[in-house]
């Protein structure tokens, strides 16, 4: 368990270091202070995953500095019961020219492992590296993907209570990847807390229990990895907007139990239009909430608009339970020209679409932009709105299944071949 | 920071000096074996350097290496330290390690090195029929007391060395100043009673004349000296602390 408690960290801003000893000395101030992080709580259970989102500069990368004692706060408590290691000093002190197996006392030692320890482990480190022969070899004759087979085998090993991880885990090829998540599952299942640093949205989402949004060295949003992961997307759209008229970012309550059109759906708005309706219907128009694999469906929305919008753009995303985008299409990919939405109009988009997914609930987002640049980049952002319809997909009746998300049709022959090979 | 990992770091200093080489760990041999033959001989032998009051052809040469030993040790040490913190660099800034204790393996790192050279130094001093005094066990304690202050040093300048990178250089060169300024190349005797007044402040006289005291003279060494040393070094680890205390953040910050 780690708990967080008021965490604050100013970093003083010197010409160059000696005017640190320049201001003790004549006590007079040489620095600009720089907040790195200010009031920072937060509580990861035995167990758990905490996920760290921001942009660069939020003040991720010191938080985990703090919580592995490299970097000392101003004020504020951190509790953490046993050892932290961090995924950010995998392979510290390695030293190329040395062996292997030189390199897993020196590693070892550092991370915090006795001797004994490292007597007792080290052939479940070397197993675990799948490295053989090659561990009485100079780490220089390695390729950089067995360095790191070797770094993450001796920091898994080091027993630790809670592991600091920072971006993906880029360890080794997919099938050594897996066997390093399968392990981090065990470490899981067994207690360890994992505080995990990522700009890959998706993996956040799916990996984390919580999350919490860093901007400017303040937590400025905690709770479910899919809303704060939303809440942050929302605040980059924000970001990319460059319309006169601002963009403001609505956090809100993803209720996805019931598609209730008066709760309030995250989402950013210049509030220069409004999304009065989404409808599903099916082929023959009737609405419907769910639908079999495989499926037509019309999804419909009136949009209203309040201002004058020269070259609209409407867009739509499937996303699937964990909030990652299965989907996207607008006016603008499907290279549609539209006319300008005048100041009260209000138009009707539909978005005809096949649906060929995996049974499951899938939510849509809507969007409406203005001013198109690029595949994907527009001028302003008028509207986004995060999850305004749910449809579930159940298994076509009387249809095979399928794994994975999207139904690729498989069709299958097996052919004999009549000669026979002949055993006698 | 537990003393496995100041073992470890110990062994892996000397382990790196000479790894990918065939000899490895006998260059560690080989160095000061030249050293200490060269030193003999030329002094000795070729230019017939004698000391004051010393018929041996030796003489010279054991004054000079008795005194050599211990001060490349100390101002290895020191030296050594005081950038401890800039070198271990990729280590501090990955993996929580208690400062004030890295510069130890530094400590005993050198201390390697100046046993092997030492057991050396004596068995040359055997083949050459020197007659072994029983203050020659003094040589721990001596060394201990030395240490104590070179690492109270080190310690001092690796904090500062931190903020003033110059300093590095300084300490360099400090150390070329106070090295003549030590009697090791050539006697106390035979300096203007000035110098020798001036040189009585210098705390390396304390150790280095202890050395000589044991092989030279043969006789016990004067503890009174090394003792104000020792203290002078306590109070310098204490003042290193109070520093450091107040330090540490600015420390880890901008390592």
């Amino acid at each position: 368990m780690i708990k967080v408690e008021g965490i604050s960290k100013k970093f003083k801003l010197y010409h160059s270091p000696a005017y640190r000893l320049k201001e003790i000395i004549f006590r007079q101030q040489y620095h600009k202070d720089f907040t790195a992080l200010d009031t920072i709580s937060f509580e990861v259970g035995a167990g758990k995953t905490l996920g760290i989102i921001g942009q660069n500069g939020a003040g991720k990368s010191t938080l985990l500095k703090i919580l592995s004692g490299i970097v000392i706060p101003d004020s504020g408590t951190i509790q953490i019961d046993g050892k932290v290691t961090g995924l950010l000093e995998l392979g510290t002190g390695f030293n190329t020219e040395m062996t292997g197996l030189e390199n897993i006392y020196m590693n070892g030692t550092l991370i915090g492992m006795s001797k004994d320890e490292i007597d007792r482990k080290k052939q479940a480190i070397i197993d675990f590296s799948e490295l053989g022969e090659f561990i009485n070899e100079p780490i220089k004759t390695y390729s950089s993907g067995m360095t790191m087979r070797l770094a993450f085998s001796i920091a898994i090993h080091a027993d630790p209570t809670c592991f600091l991880v920072d971006e993906a885990l880029s360890v080794g090829d997919a099938y050594f990847q897996q066997k390093c998540m399968r392990k981090i599952q065990d470490f899981r299942a067994s207690g360890g807390s994992i505080i995990f640093v990522s700009h890959d949205m998706n993996a956040v989402k799916t990996l984390c229990d919580t999350a919490i949004l860093l901007d400017n060295g303040r937590i400025i949003d905690y709770g479910e990895p899919k809303e704060v992961v939303d809440f942050y997307q929302n605040m980059m759209l924000k970001k990319m907007h460059q319309g006169e008229v601002e963009v403001n970012v609505k956090k809100g309550k993803n209720d996805s139990s019931q598609n209730n059109k008066n709760s309030y759906r995250s989402g950013i708005s210049t509030n220069q239009v409004e999304v009065l309706s989404v409808n599903i219907f099916d082929k023959s128009n009737q609405e419907i909430n769910y639908i079999e694999s495989g499926d037509f469906v019309n999804v419909v929305s009136k949009i209203l608009s309040f201002a004058t919008l020269d070259d609209p753009h409407y867009g739509i995303i499937i996303r699937d339970k964990f909030g990652s985008e299965v989907y996207g299409a607008s006016t603008e990919s499907l290279s549609l020209i539209t006319a300008p939405q005048y100041k009260g109009e209000i138009v009707t988009a539909i978005f005809s679409l096949y649906l060929p997914l995996s049974p499951g609930e899938y939510t849509i987002c809507i969007g409406v932009a203005n001013g198109a640049c690029d595949f994907g980049i527009f001028e302003e952002y008028c509207l986004f709105i995060q999850d305004i319809a749910i449809i579930k997909i159940i298994q076509k009746h009387g249809k095979s299944r399928f794994g994975g998300l999207v139904n690729l049709n498989a069709k299958m022959d097996i052919l004999k071949d009549n000669d026979k090979v002949n055993n006698d | 920071m537990n003393f496995s990992l100041i073992i470890e770091l110990t062994k892996r200093d000397f382990i790196e000096r000479y790894s990918g080489s065939a000899l490895g760990f006998i260059w560690s041999f080989i160095y000061p074996l030249i050293n200490i033959l060269i030193y003999m001989i030329i002094f000795g032998n070729l230019m017939g350097a004698r000391l004051p009051g010393m018929s041996s052809v030796w003489g010279y040469g054991i004054y000079l290496i008795s005194g050599l030993i211990p001060w490349t040790a100390f101002a290895n040490t020191v030296t050594r330290s005081s950038t401890v913190f800039l070198d271990k660099k990729n280590i501090i800034t990955k993996i929580r390690i208690d400062l004030p204790r890295l510069p130890l393996f530094i400590v005993f790192s050198e201390t390697i090195t100046f046993v092997v050279t030492l057991v050396i130094f004596l068995g040359i001093l055997l083949i050459t029929g020197f007659s072994f005094s029983p203050y020659l066990l003094f040589i721990p304690v001596i060394y201990l007391i030395q240490q104590i202050f070179a690492y109270s040093l080190g310690f001092f300048l690796a904090m500062i060395v931190v903020f003033l990178r110059d300093l590095k250089e300084v300490v360099t060169i400090g150390f070329q100043i106070w090295f003549w300024f030590t009697p090791i190349v050539y006697v106390f005797e035979i300096l203007p009673s000035l110098a020798q007044q001036i040189l009585f402040w210098n705390p390396a006289l304390a150790f280095i004349s202890a050395y000589h005291d044991i092989f030279i003279l043969q006789k016990m060494p004067s503890f009174i000296y090394l003792t104000l040393v020792l203290m002078m070094s306590s109070i310098l680890i204490v003042f290193d602390y109070m520093i450091f205390k107040k330090l540490e953040k600015d420390i880890r910050d901008f390592i």
